[in-house]
């Protein structure tokens, strides 16, 4: 259940089409799962972007209180009258970044890792305990501590969210790069003479890119979830909104009940960012599988 | 089998010294003066230092993490810096109703998870199986926190069917304080159960067809048994077992949930425990309570791993 990935590549028929001369970009986007994912994933991007040179940054006291949406107050307001959409608006920046830069710090543990752990039996048993372990312990209570000891920001949120989020890539790449160690040519590669290090950049990485490229998205979802939790709890960076610290701003001030805008837009912009990001990678997947193409 | 679980057994224990090892050196090794949260306002450097005798962090830091670990094995694990307790008294007080709510949230999405996942995989294509497959990916994108505030302000504030926070009505007795006790329990539960059922289930059917594939499934069928009984009797049999060891592997995901809708419910657990802290800087009221929390998914892990092996007549002599 931690990524969505073999249940949809077994879990289908062999349509038996002629194969398509589609390359995998077109492929990915003729689906209308693939180009509506893209397109959500691009809005946010876009919003995360340009959005806060149209929105004011929310901050200080407003006089509309607690207003349900509106035309002026799209989102509504909150307590002490601030804008919710300009706050979901800035949040999508903290979101994105926290979330791009910790899958990016997670793949790149994870991969290493695992095609480590693929190639050398030896530091396999290591790497597979360790990953093991990592993956049977509570993981958020544990980013817990370290980010309320190292002092809430967007930077120790990054690393830390980063730093418990490999074990799962590394699983992914460790038992896709095992595949492809145990394959001929990796054989005629040593054969000629090239050594560890050549063979697992040069030879085993390529093999395995796909599955990074679906690891990123897939790590991304999870990493804009574990921020949005953090903040919820309080460790979010006090000097920037985020989502789950709008929700917090709900719970603290006890409105939940009332202002339902205040925590359903922050949801909706979670709900949506973290389904594109997750169907994108599930597509992905899908469309490099040759046995999937027509489907 | 008794070789099978003192092995596992050892590496639970094992588990639950590295992750022990790990925050302490982690915490310690962190920026920051654990001595200048104790106190608000001035400090003199005279006060500083008593304090850092008070709690040992004036010694070599190996030396520290032995008197920890002594510390731990006899269940001291400190005291809060705020409550003035002891951090053990705090969290074993609280401990009981995490352990109640993620243990039913544990069965309760084994039992809707398999019939899902068996349905599903029986009759692929069909409206169910559709069903479980959006939500099996749906799932992963769930924020647990907006599944606990959409069911407090719905099924809490405007229907009215549930009580939105605390975990008993103090003034009741007998029966009428079970019956309030699973009244507060239902919303937390459910957050929980939604955001984890879906994910379960497709696993699950995945599974299931893998096990229907197979031949004594086929000469099951050959042999003229109906295909309910095939399905219910011998292809769940099968089925039964990775669904527990794969619930086993979430535990660590649903104690985190846990302490989110604690948050969200003012539940007493640790989860809210874990809320408070955070606010207050207490540190090693945090340490205590991931330690714990940690220990509690270990042993849980433990016993599922050795009841899957009970359950196993391959194994079982």
């Amino acid at each position: 259940m931690s990524a969505p990935i073999p249940e949809t590549t077994q879990a289908v028929a062999v349509p038996t089409a002629p194969p398509s001369r589609m390359d995998g970009l077109r492929r990915f986007v003729t689906k209308p799962t693939g180009a509506l994912s893209l397109a959500v994933l691009l809005l946010f991007v876009l919003t995360g972007l340009f959005g806060p040179l149209f929105v004011d940054r929310p901050g200080g006291l407003g006089t509309d209180i607690l207003q349900a949406p509106s035309a002026s107050h799209w989102f509504g307001t909150d307590d002490l009258g601030q804008d919710v959409l300009a706050q979901v608006v800035w949040g999508t920046r903290v979101s994105l970044t926290v979330g791009a830069a910790a899958s990016g710090l997670a793949i790149v543990i994870g991969t290493a890792l695992g095609l480590f752990g693929a190639y050398s039996r030896r530091a396999d048993a290591w790497i597979t305990t360790v990953t093991d372990l990592m993956l049977s312990l509570p993981l958020l209570p544990l980013m817990i501590i370290v980010t309320a000891i190292a002092g809430p920001s967007i930077a120790t949120l990054t690393v830390v969210i980063g730093l418990f989020s490999w074990p799962e890539v590394t699983r992914l790449i460790r038992s896709n790069g095992m595949v492809v160690v145990a394959m001929p040519y990796i054989d005629g590669a040593r054969a000629l003479g090239a050594g560890g290090w050549r063979i697992v950049t040069r030879e085993v990485l390529p093999a395995v890119v796909p599955l990074v490229v679906v690891s990123v998205l897939l790590t991304a979802a999870r990493a804009v979830i574990s921020e949005a939790g953090l903040s919820f709890l309080g460790l979010g960076d006090p000097d920037s909104w985020s989502w789950g610290r709008i929700m917090l701003n709900a719970q603290r001030s006890g409105v939940l009940s009332t202002a339902w805008w205040q925590t359903l837009f922050p949801s909706l912009a979670i709900l949506l960012l973290v389904l594109a990001a997750t169907v994108a990678g599930v597509r992905f997947n899908d469309t490099r599988d040759p046995r999937l193409k027509d489907r | 089998m008794v070789v099978f679980t003192v092995r596992r057994a050892l590496r639970a224990v094992l588990t639950i010294w590295i992750a022990v090892t790990v925050t302490f050196f982690l915490l310690r090794l962190l920026p920051g003066d654990p001595t200048l949260l104790v106190v608000e306002g001035d400090m003199t450097p005279e006060m500083q230092q008593a304090l850092r005798v008070q709690y040992g962090l004036d010694k070599p830091m190996l030396t520290q993490y032995w008197l920890y670990l002594t510390e731990l094995v006899q269940g001291n694990l400190g005291t809060s810096f705020r409550q003035l307790q002891p951090v053990t008294d705090i969290i074993v007080a609280r401990l009981p109703w995490t352990l109640m709510l993620a243990g039913s949230a544990f069965v309760l999405t084994i039992l809707l998870g398999i019939p899902l996942g068996v349905y599903a995989a029986a009759h692929r294509g069909r409206r169910l199986d559709r069903i479980v497959q959006m939500f099996g990916i749906t799932g992963h994108a769930l924020f647990v926190p907006s599944i606990a505030i959409l069911l407090l302000v719905v099924a809490g504030s405007w229907m009215g069917w549930f009580p939105i926070g605390g975990a008993i009505d103090p003034d009741t007795r007998g029966l009428a304080a079970y019956l309030s006790l699973f009244h507060h329990l239902a919303l937390p539960l459910f957050s929980l159960v939604i955001v984890q059922l879906g994910p379960y289930a497709l696993t699950l059917r995945t599974n299931m067809l893998e096990v229907l594939g197979e031949d004594y499934i086929k000469s099951a069928r050959g042999r003229g048994l109906s295909s309910r009984r095939t399905l219910w009797k011998h292809a769940l049999r099968n089925a039964i077992l990775p669904a527990l060891t794969l619930m086993g592997l979430q535990l660590g995901t649903l104690v985190g949930g846990a302490v989110l809708t604690e948050t969200v419910f003012a539940y007493p657990g640790v989860g809210r425990l874990i809320f408070e802290a955070v606010g207050q800087l207490d540190y090693p009221l945090l340490q205590g309570a991931f330690i714990m929390l940690a220990i509690t998914v270990v042993v849980a892990n433990l016993i599922t791993d050795v009841v899957s092996m009970l359950l196993n007549p391959r194994i079982r002599t």
